[in-house]
């Protein structure tokens, strides 16, 4: 038998409930997270409102004129655990400009995921968002997880990406820069 | 869309096998079983019993309910576009075959769901299910991947071949898992 990574191992400590600790102790072995976005023919976005972990609704049609990464995840799901630093890290290489990112958790309390996000080095400052019921991922048509919308500034899907990302490679900031641009 | 089941023989005869990698973590123990063909990149890595039972007591199931689960042979499946055409599956067209057996489908999702309702799951916990099962069809650019589990009605330490299936540009494809192995009671 041929070693390779520990990627089983990564899953299977957030699967058991190892939590943190174990997962990012591992984290070093795992490939890249790649950084492709797949551009599509721009369509008018779902609906989506939804309250955050404090309460608090947030509309995205009122987020009109500004480009928003939509990131749809859970705390169990491994590669959303290892991509979101990289979409806090994106949102403060763009500070200051008309760009926000919204974290829709499915099906999980607000305890739960502070829990996760209390183990990160750096907490998210972006909302997350609870769809505890699951309706807003349905009328995204999201069949699996960690899936990612590009939004641009009228209110339009222009990228998706399914499965987990380096959202700050160059690459994916210069695509935003060219949609904040427009 | 749907696959005839002779065209799906067809092909994976034509395709027979393009090499399993299997590969064991030394800090679990449990194996991984991955093949690349044709643009798409298949992996099943086992999850021992006490996992599956663990990851669904901790989302709400009853441990009758975790524990039906942790019955089935349960793999975490990762399916990976890295060719440079769309791919399509549709979980349904997957078989998997024990050696003198006939070929059987993997249980869907629905299928699940209809126990969990009959069992008294509650909804919250159907929902991490729901979400942690690997879809049951779903599309993947190039670069797009997917994980979630899949379940095997085979006995522990049973070994079964996954012939997958796949849609890129219009066209049927398959591949084959080989001698995919279920995790021991005690793994």
């Amino acid at each position: 038998m041929k070693m390779r990574n520990s990627l089983a191992g990564l899953m299977l400590g957030v699967l058991t409930g190892l939590g943190a600790p174990a997962a990012s102790s591992l984290a070093a072995d795992l490939p890249d997270l790649s950084h492709s976005l797949t551009r599509q023919t721009p369509t008018p976005a779902p609906a989506l409102r939804l309250k955050d972990l404090d309460g608090t609704s947030h509309d995205l049609a009122q987020l009109k004129g500004h480009v928003v990464l939509i990131n749809f995840w859970a705390t169990w799901c491994p590669p959303c655990r290892r991509e979101m630093p990289s979409m806090e890290r994106l949102l403060q290489t763009l500070k200051g400009e008309a760009f926000d990112v919204l974290a829709v958790d499915v099906g999980e309390d607000a305890d739960t995921i502070d829990v996760f996000t209390s183990q990160l080095d750096t907490r998210p400052t972006f909302p997350i968002l609870l769809d505890t019921r699951s309706h807003t991922l349905q009328a995204w048509k999201v069949a699996g997880l960690p899936t990612t919308f590009l939004i641009d500034r009228q209110g339009r899907i222009v990228a998706s990406a399914i499965g987990g990302r380096e959202f700050d490679h160059p690459e994916i900031v210069q695509a935003i820069r060219e949609l904040l641009r427009n | 869309m749907r696959f005839p089941a002779l065209t799906l023989l067809a092909v994976w005869c034509a395709v027979a096998s393009a090499g399993t990698d299997t590969s064991l973590d030394p800090e679990t123990g449990l194996a991984t079983w991955q093949a690349e063909t044709g643009g798409i990149q298949v992996r099943l890595t086992q999850i021992s019993p006490d996992q599956a039972r663990a990851f669904y007591l901790a989302r709400g199931f009853s441990p009758e309910a975790a524990g039906r689960y942790a019955r089935e042979c349960v793999f975490m499946t990762v399916v990976r576009n890295i060719g440079d055409t769309p791919v399509e599956h549709r979980l349904a067209d997957w078989r998997y075959v024990v050696a003198g057996e006939p070929d059987r489908t993997i249980r869907s999702k629905a299928e699940w769901e209809a126990l969990w309702k009959r069992i008294g799951v509650s909804e919250a916990a159907r929902i991490a299910f729901t979400w942690a099962q690997f879809p049951d069809t779903q599309t993947f650019a190039p670069g797009d991947w997917n994980q979630g589990m899949t379940t095997y009605s085979v006995p522990r330490g049973g070994r079964f071949d996954l012939h997958f299936v796949w849609q890129a540009g219009g066209k049927p494809f398959s591949g084959i898992l080989e001698q995919v192995r279920c995790a021991d009671e005690n793994a």
